[in-house]
């Protein structure tokens, strides 16, 4: 009962200009390394991955939301608890799939991209792929195969910022036997 | 009638220009890059009280027979000039000074794009944009 103890539910602030230039920074960086821009996209989604398979323990930690049922109580954790904590937004989640196994999240504002224009010469970079990356590797962490990406995105003069999850299939516990 | 805004980096060259198409643009450049002496003299001359008011706007630099020129400076040192018609005598001193507000604005967040490198020019839609609108208010 008492997982939070230690973690504190607070919320601690930052300055959003220093999170957004200090994501900025990041990403213009991989595009001087990286020589185009799937490339770039494709270290984004790894970094993030990476960013998500450890900040699910912290979520989870912090959060004390139990096991979900379905996939859209899922797609409710992700955007009503996940998104405010981490990011202080809250996306819509629409165009539900009829199986049920895919829907979108809006964006409204997108705090990475304050200030960011993407230059003529970049046309195919996702400059936030990053968030793609960590919503799968946080969910594969509980056991959930997913596809993310971006649909949508206001960068490319789209109206609102969309990103599609596709649920895949679950991932079986491989426990050693006797642990459950 | 607002006929052109000009940005100058800290050592003195343009960052951004633009002008209402007209034949004479050269005279044009000259009239704003000899307005940068005169935004050097305001700056050494009262330097230090500028500082202490922390009043970046630097009033009316100097009238010609067609233009009003006038000035703004950072404390980065970035410098903001527009030149006005002279004819335009409804232009009041705080709407000028409200339009250098919105540009040094619009300069902070070209600044802020990680795509902008400080001192190159500026090609930016949303300052293009912000600028066309400004000059269509003020005709």
């Amino acid at each position: 009962m008492s997982r939070q103890a230690g973690r504190g539910t607070e919320n601690k602030k930052m300055n959003s200009e220093l999170f957004t230039l200090t994501y900025g920074a990041l990403v213009t960086q991989l595009c001087k390394d990286y020589e185009n821009d799937e490339d770039v996209n494709k270290q984004l989604d790894k970094m993030g991955y990476n960013i998500g398979v450890r900040l699910i323990e912290d979520f989870l930690a912090r959060s004390n939301v139990g096991k979900c049922h379905d996939f859209r109580e899922t797609a409710d954790v992700i955007a009503k608890i996940g998104f405010k904590m981490y990011l202080g937004i809250t996306p819509s989640i629409t165009n539900w799939s009829p199986a049920g196994d895919e829907f979108s999240l809006i964006l409204e504002n997108n705090p990475l991209v304050d200030f960011v224009e993407l230059p003529d010469n970049h046309s195919s970079l996702i400059y936030s792929n990053l968030l793609c990356g960590v919503l799968r590797g946080a969910l594969e962490m509980v056991q959930m195969a997913v596809d993310a990406r971006f649909v949508q995105d206001t960068l490319k003069g789209d109206s609102v910022t969309e990103i599609r999850m596709k649920f895949i299939k679950r991932i079986e516990d491989n426990l050693p036997a006797g642990e459950e | 009638l607002l006929l052109s805004v000009v940005c100058f980096a800290p050592q003195n060259y343009p960052l951004y220009i633009r002008s209402v198409p007209t034949e004479n643009e050269l005279k044009f450049h000259y009239t704003v890059h000899t307005s940068l002496d005169v935004v050097d003299e305001k700056i050494s001359a009262m330097g230090k009280a500028l500082v202490d008011q922390r009043e970046l706007y630097l009033g009316l630099l100097y009238p010609t027979e067609d233009y009003k020129v006038y000035g703004y400076v950072t404390n980065s040192r970035v410098k903001f000039v527009m030149v006005v018609d002279s004819s335009n005598t409804a232009l009041r001193d705080n709407e000028i000074r409200s339009m250098f507000r919105k540009l040094h604005n619009s300069y902070t967040d070209i600044m802020c794009n990680p795509f902008y490198n400080p001192g190159d020019r500026i090609h930016s839609r949303a300052f293009d944009s912000m600028v066309n609108s400004m000059m269509m208010q003020v005709c």
